[in-house]
């Protein structure tokens, strides 16, 4: 079911404003994350689709149905808890089983729906165990299976992976992935792993102190950051940052005199800076001297001074040693210039 | 060290460190106990120079043949059934009220306390004037709805429901605030869990707040029926020192405090007493058993 924000504000105490006119329309059949630091408001954002908390101001449609009004019970959705809330009194049949119960579907008919659902998410051969006896992986596949009982149209993930350890959450969120692709439910995914969220959605919300910051494919993320946040939030290593008074007229001449002029922060993502010359992308060339260089398995990282300024690469191919002078290629499509209020002016798609 | 030996020198360090305990509870109750068995089974016995000259079951024989006895035994049957499930239910239909107000919770809490910290005897005496068939506020209040005035401490109909309506009130103090523990160490995650399923709020009842507050429940009842079988001062304080008109409020312990202190007969009052320590073995053994099957933890 496409879900669509009009306007909407949340304010606990109705002084203090979580988030701030939000408007956004979410595909049906789509799977979106919304990634944001902790305290962006993105786990709120989730709690009033699910309708336990409801909007200061603002409507929530599903499809074209006003909901805003209408409170959990009304609304639904299925959604996996942070730390899966399953109940602990009762067995992992009967843990997926509850929300049929609820809806009065009959003894018989329920368990069947229950063991296809444990089926689909592997974990039919724990039905009688209770939760407390499963590990983090199955206590979050049941908690999925249970969310899916009642075949909601609205699938909603409040962190689901962050309690799993790092191998687990790789293979959770392709199972994720899947499930979802199987049952083809519109499903809402909340993190504050842009790994997770870069590869799992087909979209990707950034939210940050209660704003949108950008809603787009992972692609256009990466590739076209709509402002500073936006590109220093998404990418690892981190974007390499600097105030454009850092150049000594480096960027000159390359780029448009006006735009520079506006120009007050500089973005340069660390596989931008080449000491390779690829005459058709660099933009321009700097020099730096290495501060230090590091090798874990196939990553390579320098460590580089540019104008008394840290900068990080992961593209030098020629051995360096450190205190090393080396000039580098600022690659075109790596490059992002921000003006004064964080938002891009240049770099990306538009200046490719 | 985590892994070191247990060794004669740190056993014997152990024990040091329990020795003020031990002495203590080897002394009042340990020892009690065993005497209280052994003096169950004194047939002859010389109290002035403790001299037991024979021993035998006789005082067994004699309590289970004593038409009193099969009378307190009833009453305390009586009482426990109708206390125990009374308080578990009131105290938490009570703990969920003063759980869901924020205004002046606090307030209340220590009204409903009171009741436990408060003498036994005072607490009779405020339910004795209460009782009062002439001026009582019982009489008072179910006069406005046509029920006559009805002699609550004289009657041997009323004795024991007048009993157990008070002993359920001061009871309630202590069990409320369990149940107020209890319920706000239920997640409230599993609230939200259980709307999203669809549960309405009774279903959200039944099905997430009775199973996970049932450890609480179960030491509420085990609790009250430990205490409930071992009722007497409530019955010695609201009777003015008598088991109720025509003993209608004989309870066993009630019993052994007539057999020991007014009829000096040690055996047979201790007998008694291994009979209700065997009783509330039998009901709280039940209960364990009951609640390894429904109780959640």
């Amino acid at each position: 079911m496409e879900v669509t924000f009009k306007d909407v504000t949340l304010s606990y105490d109705g002084k203090r404003e979580i988030l701030h006119h939000l408007n956004f329309t979410i595909p049906e059949g789509t799977l979106v994350s919304i990634l944001g630091p902790s305290g962006c408001g993105k786990s709120t954002t989730l709690m009033m689709i699910s309708g336990l908390l409801a909007p200061t101001s603002g409507q929530i449609f599903f499809g074209d149905q006003d909901v805003t009004k209408k409170d959990a019970l009304a609304r639904k959705v299925g959604m996996v808890f942070q730390n899966y809330a399953l109940y602990p009194h009762l067995s992992v049949l009967d843990n997926i089983e509850f929300p049929l119960k609820m809806a009065k579907v009959s003894k018989k008919d329920r368990k069947k729906k229950a063991i296809e659902l444990a089926k689909l998410v592997h974990i039919d051969d724990q039905l009688d165990k209770k939760p407390g006896a499963l590990s983090g992986g199955q206590q979050q596949r049941v908690a999925i299976a249970r969310a899916l009982a009642k075949e909601p149209s609205l699938l909603l993930l409040d962190e689901p992976l962050s309690n799993l350890d790092a191998r687990l959450r790789i293979e959770m969120r392709q199972e994720i992935r899947r499930i979802q692709q199987e049952t083809g439910v519109t499903t809402i995914f909340v993190t504050h792993d842009q790994d997770e969220a870069l590869h799992i959605s087909d979209h990707i919300m950034v939210l940050n102190q209660g704003h949108i910051q950008q809603f787009s494919s992972a692609e256009t993320l990466y590739d076209n950051p709509s402002n500073l946040f936006v590109a220093q939030f998404i990418g690892e290593p981190v974007i390499n940052t600097l105030d454009i008074t850092d150049f000594a007229g480096e960027l000159d001449g390359q780029i448009d005199a006006d735009i520079l002029q506006r120009t007050q922060k500089v973005g340069i993502r660390p596989e931008a800076l080449q000491d390779h010359n690829t005459v058709a992308n660099t933009l321009a060339t700097i020099t730096t001297k290495v501060t230090r260089s590091e090798k874990y398995g196939r990553e390579k990282n320098a460590l580089l001074e540019f104008h008394g300024q840290r900068l990080l690469t992961t593209e030098v191919q020629a051995d360096v040693t450190d205190g090393q002078e080396l000039p580098l290629y600022l690659q075109r499509n790596g490059v992002y210039l921000f003006d004064k209020d964080g938002v891009r002016i240049f770099g990306g798609d538009q200046d490719a | 060290m985590l892994n070191a030996k247990p060794t004669i020198k740190s056993t014997l360090k152990a024990l040091l460190y329990l020795l003020p305990m031990l002495v203590i509870s080897i002394t009042f109750s340990i020892y009690p106990i065993i005497k209280s068995f052994i003096m169950s089974f004194y047939t002859k016995y010389d109290f002035f120079k403790d001299i037991v000259s024979q021993y035998g079951i006789d005082n067994f024989k004699f309590i289970f043949a004593d038409p009193d006895f099969h009378l307190a035994v009833k009453n305390t049957l009586i009482f426990v059934v109708g206390v125990v499930p009374l308080t578990v239910i009131i105290s938490l239909v009570i703990a969920l009220l003063l759980n869901r107000i924020k205004w002046l919770a606090g307030f209340f809490r220590t009204v409903y306390f009171l009741p436990f910290v408060t003498s036994t005897v005072a607490i009779a005496q405020v339910w004795h004037w209460i009782y009062n068939s002439d001026y009582g506020l019982l009489n008072y209040f179910l006069g406005f709805f046509g029920v006559n005035a009805i002699s609550w401490l004289e009657s041997p109909k009323y004795a024991m429901l007048a009993l157990i309506i008070m002993s359920v009130w001061k009871n309630l103090g202590f069990n409320i605030i369990l149940f107020l523990v209890g319920l706000n160490n239920i997640n409230e995650r599993y609230y939200q869990a259980a709307k999203i399923d669809g549960a309405n709020a009774w279903h959200q009842f039944t099905n997430v707040t009775i199973p996970l507050l049932s450890p609480i429940t179960f030491l509420v009842s085990v609790n009250g029926v430990i205490g409930s079988f071992k009722v007497f001062d409530e019955i010695f304080a609201l009777f003015n020192g008598t088991p109720g008109p025509s003993k209608s409020a004989l309870t066993i312990v009630y019993y052994l405090y007539q057999k020991f202190y007014t009829e000096w007969k040690y055996g047979i009052a201790a007998a008694s007493g291994v009979i209700l320590f065997f009783m509330i073995l039998l009901v709280t053994v039940f209960q364990l058993w009951y609640s390894k099957r429904h109780v959640h933890y």
